[in-house]
């Protein structure tokens, strides 16, 4: 009985997850231009990806975007919840405020970030002149380029990181909290060595999922930048879609790739099952 | 009011001469093989309910408009149902190689590179002879022949010729006449006056395109792929370079939309925008964006002749259409076809979206455009003078869009100061060398 009620959702999951995966992994062997004709390559694809100087730039493209983005987003939303966690005033309102950018659709992120950044007619750079700065071409300078992508990447994902851990922060004991006052402690005590600690597990997931999430970004960034300034921001998911989809076409090449992102997105998530194991065992 | 009659009058009588001239130099008389085509009754019996899908793409509203009204037409016609499907351009390819590859195949495309399609495409010569194709300006059925069948795959909708475009009112204000004819430092030295009188950001744009910088390439008398398959640019690289120098500094030196041209990636993209709100007062296209100028654009605005260097004239493109082999009704998916490229709805496509015409019969009865005819006549001429090297590129229909696209990435990379003209230039003949070698696999 059990597995009829389960059965609906594993139709679907083999359908759309499952057996399209078997297939890429199978296809990263051949070589296709139109999706219909395959010509076997062997392991042909998989030493392009890993001896392509672009596959490289990519990958450490991809390596700055995730580090930076991780960091970021972490310690901002940790920031951002502990604020939120301490307003007595309007909580509901500015709960929605931080969450308002998750809800946008990524597409009209990037166009309206395209628009803000804008070099000459942006708003960003009119206020920069206005207040005596230049006009840094946010989305022509390559360093630039991967700057504006790590800092609208924050932007539309912090809401989500920020009310995750305010769920964990209010699942914090207030006891403990209003124990270490009465003995004294001072707010940033109290932050440093009761509630950090305490919301370490909320904490690594959310490293872990931002992880994934900045592996996998791509929607808005191709309507920010297009992988531009010359393929500053190009990230591996980019780099699968412009192989497969964009002339000279290369299904199996893209496959290929796709499955390395697939190891790369596995060995995080896997790290956040020993770990979640390690903790339960504790 | 009177001058502006007469120029109406004059712009009218050139193109019907010119549209004219284009069959009398050369180009075959129409044959009468399936003009006026109508479906037999075992037919209309057969399509009856029947639905077929039309892939279809958009460059301004007055398109759609048109093809939803001959589309309920032929539903009348035929009694079949069309269903349409509106794609976005810069997926054109993208979601049409994912529904071939999925077995979701529409019955028929609008398409700008059938070569990715031929061995998909339903050979049209079975339904309406061979003598079909000689119905077509002669060179504009190449890109929808089968290399190696030579059979006919499809039909050119329509024909594109790119050139400049100028905002009169800035000129005008600028001083500076409204030019006749033009080579590329009369029009960089006028572009950048109007720009400083205006105070425009910008005093030059182009779509981010290899086909568009072709025009230049060709004008300065370089090419790509000649008509036998064989890389032609080694023999002409210092020309090549030395218009690809002249265009990249124009972006260099933010006399023309950088931020538009290298911080859209690997994605195409039109500075019509720009054009369009007086922030740039040379636009280098085509006819294409006409009909969206016509709604749009606040100002007077102009085609102009194409600058002329060595050769005058545009270069050559255009729209496709094709019937997929996969259609479960491709009687009536060819039928469909020959009835969106027959005349009269092709000349009725041509007037309301400001189209040039692919057919030899209503070129050489000449299209009557509601406004714009002085416009059309420009393009017209531009045709007439397109130089016959340029077509040759159009022997490889399954690389232009790869070799088009390279073009367009190294420009990038020059503009961005990363390599040189030369460099460039070097890159993109080993590119189509490579290229040219995948043919002969």
């Amino acid at each position: 009985m059990p597995y009829l009620f389960v059965a609906p959702n594993m139709f679907i999951f083999f359908t759309f997850i499952i057996w399209p995966a078997i297939r890429g992994f199978r296809i990263s062997f051949f070589d296709s231009i139109d999706g219909r004709t395959f010509t076997p390559v062997g392991t042909g694809n998989y030493r392009t990806i890993f001896g392509d100087p672009t596959v490289a730039s990519v990958a450490k493209n991809t390596a700055t975007y995730v580090i930076f983005y991780v960091l970021i987003s972490t310690f901002l939303a940790t920031a951002l919840a502990l604020v939120v966690n301490e307003q007595k005033f309007a909580k509901g309102f500015f709960r929605a405020i931080i969450f308002l950018p998750v809800m946008l659709s990524p597409i009209v992120v990037g166009l309206i970030w395209n628009d803000v950044l804008d070099r000459k007619v942006g708003p960003l750079n009119s206020l920069l002149q206005a207040l005596g700065g230049g006009s840094p071409g946010w989305l022509v300078e390559p360093k630039l380029g991967m700057i504006a992508v790590i800092f609208v990447g924050v932007w539309v994902h912090i809401g989500f990181y920020s009310i995750i851990l305010l769920a964990g922060l209010q699942g914090i004991d207030r006891s403990l909290l209003e124990a270490a006052s009465m003995d004294g402690a001072t707010r940033a005590q109290i932050i440093r060595t009761i509630i950090l600690p305490l919301l370490k597990p909320t904490t690594l997931v959310i490293i872990i999922l931002s992880t994934i999430h900045g592996f996998q970004s791509f929607d808005f960034i191709y309507t920010l930048t297009g992988g531009g300034p010359l393929g500053a921001t190009t990230l591996i998911v980019q780099y699968i879609y412009d192989s497969a989809f964009q002339t000279p076409i290369q299904y199996g090449l893209g496959s290929a790739a796709g499955v390395v992102l697939f190891m790369i997105i596995f060995a995080f998530t896997a790290l956040n099952f020993l770990v979640g194991k390690k903790r339960e065992a504790i | 009011m009177k001058i502006q009659k007469l120029r109406s009058k004059l712009a009218i009588t050139l193109s019907l001469v010119l549209t004219a001239g284009l069959v009398a130099t050369g180009l075959p008389a129409a044959h009468a093989d399936t003009v006026g085509l109508k479906p037999t009754a075992a037919q209309l019996t057969a399509w009856k309910g029947k639905e077929i899908t039309y892939y279809f793409y958009n460059d301004s509203q007055a398109e759609l408009d048109t093809t939803k009204a001959q589309i309920a037409d032929f539903e009348k016609l035929t009694g079949a149902k069309v269903k349409l499907d509106v794609i976005p351009y810069t997926s054109l390819d993208t979601q049409l190689q994912a529904r071939l590859a999925a077995g979701n195949v529409p019955d028929v495309a609008r398409l700008n590179n059938p070569g990715l399609y031929i061995k998909d495409s339903l050979d049209l010569e079975q339904y309406f002879s061979r003598k079909y194709a000689a119905e077509f300006i002669k060179g504009s059925t190449l890109q929808v022949t089968d290399p190696t069948t030579k059979k006919l795959i499809g039909v050119p909708y329509d024909l594109s010729m790119n050139g400049p475009i100028i905002n009169v009112d800035q000129f005008k204000k600028a001083g500076v006449a409204v030019p006749t004819s033009w080579n590329w430092a009369e029009l960089i030295a006028a572009a950048k006056k109007v720009r400083t009188a205006n105070g425009t950001e910008y005093a030059f744009a182009m779509d981010k395109s290899g086909h568009r910088f072709s025009t230049v390439m060709s004008q300065f008398g370089a090419f790509m792929v000649d008509k036998n398959q064989k890389n032609v640019l080694p023999t002409s690289k210092f020309r090549a370079e030395k218009s690809l120098k002249m265009i990249t500094d124009l972006y260099k030196a933010d006399l023309a939309p950088r931020d538009l041209w290298i911080g859209t990636g690997t994605k195409y993209a039109s500075p019509i925008a720009v054009f369009i709100g007086q922030q740039v007062p040379v636009f280098f296209s085509g006819n294409f964006n006409l009909a969206t100028l016509v709604k749009d654009a606040k100002f007077n605005f102009q085609v102009v002749p194409n600058p002329k260097e060595l050769n005058g004239g545009g270069w050559p493109g255009g729209k496709f259409l094709v019937a997929f082999k996969a259609s479960k009704t491709p009687d009536l998916a060819a039928y469909f076809l020959h009835y969106l490229a027959d005349a009269a709805q092709m000349d009725q496509m041509d007037k309301n979206c400001f189209w040039l015409p692919t057919r030899n019969d209503v070129v050489a009865k000449g299209v009557a455009y509601p406004s714009r005819q002085l416009d059309m006549s420009i393009y017209l001429a531009d045709t007439a003078k397109t130089p016959a090297a340029a077509f040759g590129i159009q022997s490889v229909p399954t690389l232009t869009g790869n070799i088009y696209n390279k073009l367009r990435d190294l420009m990038t990379e020059v503009m961005a100061g990363k390599i040189t003209a030369k460099q460039a230039i070097q890159t993109q003949t080993e590119f189509i060398d490579a290229q040219l070698a995948t043919l002969r696999k």
